[in-house]
């Protein structure tokens, strides 16, 4: 399966998770709504609406926990019919990052924690330094995005 | 943890001989509803490897048109891991090279009757 990435450093997280996992899709984003990585995408379009319903997601059940408990919830996980979809929180020396998978009967949710698991802490270890902070300009939020989906998309 | 329908049938099993712990697991999941292992075992990883490999068995069981999948066992260099499913539930036994599979597998058998229920 196809992993494309805009930063090197997630790639090989990110491959071996699906390759271990066996899931169907698979998406790394920034809390923002910025994808860094994804595997089994095959339109632009789908990418952004997936990272923007995810962000969204991850945003409101962390907030319905704090409502609820005084701590967000952080993994999440939904069983449909034939698929399941599981969001949790990554997070590296960088910062936080949200990660969304899709599988189905060729894979399982103890799997899918398992191989998480690892991967979060390959991910942590390939992060690179951090950078000093850049101002996020609302103003480049749309370029920053068609940029990162390009890159994706083999068109940047 | 509170005691479940399934925690009589656990401590037996893993009373036997060179058994180093036993689950109920969740097939489709991969996730541990009740288990009983010694200190070592790292559970969550097994169940989740466990139920796939159980599910493959199945599969290539039913492909191969032998019918259902009865019991799987897993061979290695330091010891064995056991599976056996009823319906949704799966249980699996890991034991050291050193214990009678053959009383591990009547047990085990025995204890299906307990996840039917």
């Amino acid at each position: 399966m196809t992993v494309a990435v805009v930063e090197n450093w997630v790639e090989d997280p990110l491959r071996r998770f699906v390759g271990d996992a066996r899931v169907r899709l698979a998406l790394l984003l920034h809390p923002s709504g910025q994808v860094l990585g994804q595997s089994g995408f095959t339109r632009a379009i789908d990418v952004m609406s997936a990272c923007a319903l995810a962000a969204a997601i991850f945003a409101s059940a962390g907030e319905l926990g704090n409502q609820l408990d005084g701590r967000p919830f952080h993994v999440l996980h939904h069983a449909g019919k034939e698929r399941q979809i599981f969001i949790a929180p990554a997070r590296t020396p960088r910062g936080l990052y949200i990660f969304l998978t899709v599988f189905d009967r060729e894979s399982s949710l103890g799997l899918v924690q398992l191989y998480f698991a690892e991967f979060e802490q390959r991910l942590a270890s390939a992060a690179p330094p951090i950078e000093p902070p850049q101002v996020v300009l609302a103003e480049n939020f749309e370029r920053d995005l068609n940029h990162n989906l390009a890159a994706l998309f083999g068109r940047a | 943890m509170s005691a479940t329908p399934f925690s009589d049938v656990l401590a037996a099993l893993t009373r036997q001989r060179g058994v180093l712990g036993s689950m109920v697991v969740s097939e489709a999941d991969g996730i541990i509803v009740d288990s009983n292992l010694q200190i070592g075992v790292k559970g969550n990883v097994v169940a989740a490897l466990a139920a796939s490999l159980y599910r493959k068995a199945r599969l290539s069981a039913g492909a191969a048109g032998l019918g259902t999948a009865n019991f799987v066992q897993l061979e290695a260099e330091r010891g064995r891991v056991c599976a056996i499913g009823r319906g949704d539930l799966l249980l699996v036994t890991v034991a050291e090279s050193r214990a009678n599979v053959g009383l591990i597998r009547v047990e085990m058998l025995r204890a299906t009757q307990v996840l039917e229920q």
